[in-house]
């Protein structure tokens, strides 16, 4: 079968040379390639600055995290302001981007406060320095014990344009003044 | 596993593993005198690298295949309108190369029998098209109808194809679309190159390239057992997937330029900004990888390998050998910076030595498919285009997995401290 589908392709081939005029295009007068620079101006994704969820009524504006002495990820001062763990990619930019906020503080909600119960579909908003919006939609939200935290999962680089959310959830350990779990919404770029 | 291939084995890169072995070349069918040729490589004997025979390295496999193959059937296609002496090599030669390393990955991956369904079917839509590309270069409107429809017939039959094997984890609604856009791409890019619309043809030609590189991962994953692919949608595998994707496309599209470039066609102006878009493409990788300032630096460098490429292939077209060795003498510059820069950012994961010797590798075999293509040697010429391909993506797997390490080494240990207890019992 393939010696024969090679025969009939080989016939065709040599009855077309044969026959058809090339449509080829000419020789350029002048070689094009002398002339040929390759790109060199990269532009990056500019930086986020200010998260909306709308249907969680959250707007907020994001500031950068990096990494604490004992290699953990730092969290905002504040609980009612989000942060951008800036040793990752930027929102929109290939690659997961990890936004952080609080569920609470001693008192009462946090920005993330109801972050647990979001549904897939759920819009997310992240403005930009530039004033350009990355959206995305949430896939889904998982809860997981801070000591099994995937992070593989969450941080680790694909070229995908993903977005996650970082909280707390689950039962409070009052010893340790900490909640035992992780709240992890995935989201993709829209 | 392909007849043909560079494995740049992850142990020659990657110092954690190894440092002597590079490179290993197998040997062609076609080679019948001789068995396994090693190569020295920065003064290292070659030998093969270990054969990686998993399912999801065969998926991977499997998708760069399909990847080559759209790349090949758009490069038949348009030597049909040039008129090329080179078109018969072109379909008949690499085009049944692939289809044959194909069905030999589809017999590992889904089963002999599976295979030896997949080889007559698949030839089909190569005549297929070709039939297409002759009707538009004969300006035959009737002809044209009747691969038209005969693709559109065919395109049913694929999409049954895959949907029957998958068990019924490919629906036909969902395989029929997958299909219907590689020939529409495929076709498209045709039409475009015929009516002189380069830009429109590389656009599509992109587009077919990377729709039908990720069909060939997502035919995996719908045909093989759930329980051996789900590894795929794990970052390591993403990023070799991606990775392997991006630079194997820089691969065809320094050929699609360089072969512009020593034939003076004006295709070229459309070549090279397809060139340039996967430029931008792969720095934004490093971006994400690593950092802006990276990008920014890797850009600059990989600008030079391909403007030297392209000057090389022009100097070739012009006869010039002072600037044939200009060029060389740039790439060897190339070859030593980029090497220190990505042992650098790896944090010498990957070995200065080693890099230098890959990419010289690379630039080797692209200087000889320019040579051999100015020589009107096409048959070489498409071997060599069918092994660079093989050999960056390969590449493109070592530095993925030394990139993904780094990456790892500098994430953020454990989880997150976001919460008071405030809202204790509630969340």
């Amino acid at each position: 079968m393939r010696r024969l589908l090679a025969l009939f392709l080989l016939v065709l081939l040599s009855s077309c040379h044969g026959s058809s005029p090339p449509v080829a295009p000419a020789p350029a007068s002048s070689a094009p390639a002398d002339d040929f620079r390759s790109s060199t101006t990269y532009e990056k994704t500019a930086l986020p600055v200010r998260l909306r969820i709308p249907a969680l009524h959250v707007d907020s504006p994001i500031i950068d995290l990096g990494l604490q002495d004992d290699g953990a990820v730092e969290v905002p001062e504040s609980v009612h302001e989000a942060g951008w763990f800036d040793g990752g990619p930027r929102p929109g930019q290939d690659g997961p981007a990890v936004i952080l906020g609080h569920v609470d503080s001693k008192a009462g909600p946090g920005i993330f406060a109801g972050l647990h119960k979001v549904k897939a579909g759920t819009l997310v908003e992240v403005v930009r320095a530039d004033k350009s919006v990355a959206k995305f939609t949430i896939t889904k939200v998982s809860r997981v014990e801070k000591t099994r935290f995937p992070t593989d999962l969450v941080y680790a680089p694909s070229l995908d344009p993903t977005l996650r959310l970082v909280t707390c959830g689950g039962t409070f350990d009052h010893a340790a003044g900490s909640y035992r779990d992780n709240v992890i919404a995935y989201a993709d770029v829209v | 596993m392909r007849k043909l291939g560079y494995r740049i084995a992850a142990v020659a890169v990657v110092t954690a593993t190894a440092a002597t072995v590079t490179a290993v070349r197998l040997v062609a069918p076609s080679e019948a005198t001789t068995t396994t040729v090693g190569r020295m490589v920065a003064g290292a004997e070659v030998k093969a690298a270990p054969d990686s025979t998993s399912p999801a390295d065969l998926a991977v496999d499997f998708e760069a295949l399909l990847g080559q193959h759209s790349v090949l059937a758009s490069n038949m296609m348009r030597s049909r309108f040039r008129g090329d002496d080179d078109f018969v090599q072109a379909a008949n030669a690499s085009l049944g190369r692939n289809t044959d390393d194909m069905t030999g990955l589809v017999g590992k991956l889904f089963g002999d029998a599976t295979a030896a369904k997949f080889r007559p079917l698949w030839s089909e839509h190569v005549v297929m098209l070709f039939a297409y590309a002759g009707a538009l270069a004969d300006h035959d409107d009737t002809a044209k109808a009747k691969a038209l429809a005969e693709l559109t017939e065919y395109e049913t039959r694929l999409a049954q194809f895959f949907s029957g094997a998958s068990q019924g984890r490919l629906p036909m609604a969902t395989a029929l679309p997958l299909v219907v856009t590689h020939i529409e791409h495929l076709t498209g890019q045709a039409d475009a190159y015929a009516a002189g619309d380069y830009t429109k043809a590389d656009e599509l030609f992109r587009m077919g390239f990377q729709h039908t590189y990720d069909l060939g991962l997502g035919l995996a994953k719908a045909l093989l057992p759930p329980s051996d692919t789900a590894v795929l949608d794990e970052p390591v595998w993403r990023l070799r997937s991606q990775l392997g994707k991006l630079l194997a496309e820089h691969a065809v599209l320094i050929e699609d330029t360089t072969r512009a470039a020593v034939t003076r066609t004006p295709d070229f102006t459309a070549s090279g900004q397809s060139m340039n878009a996967n430029t931008s493409d792969i720095a934004a990788a490093v971006d994400t990888l690593f950092n802006a300032a990276a990008a920014k630096q890797f850009q600059q460098l990989w600008g030079t390998h391909v403007e030297a490429l392209v000057a090389y292939a022009a100097a070739t077209a012009a006869k010039d050998t002072a600037k044939q060795q200009m060029a060389r003498d740039t790439l060897t510059k190339f070859q030593k910076d980029l090497a220190k820069f990505l042992s650098a950012a790896t944090n010498g994961r990957a070995t200065p030595a080693a890099l230098e010797a890959a990419l010289g590798e690379h630039d080797r075999m692209l200087m000889q498919h320019a040579d051999l293509y100015a020589a009107k040697n096409y048959q070489s010429a498409h071997d060599i285009a069918y092994e660079t391909y093989d050999h960056m993506f390969h590449l493109a797997r070592t530095l993925a997995d030394a990139f993904g390490s780094t990456v790892a080494a500098k994430l953020p240990k454990g989880g997150a401290a976001t919460g008071f207890g405030g809202l204790a019992g509630h969340v």
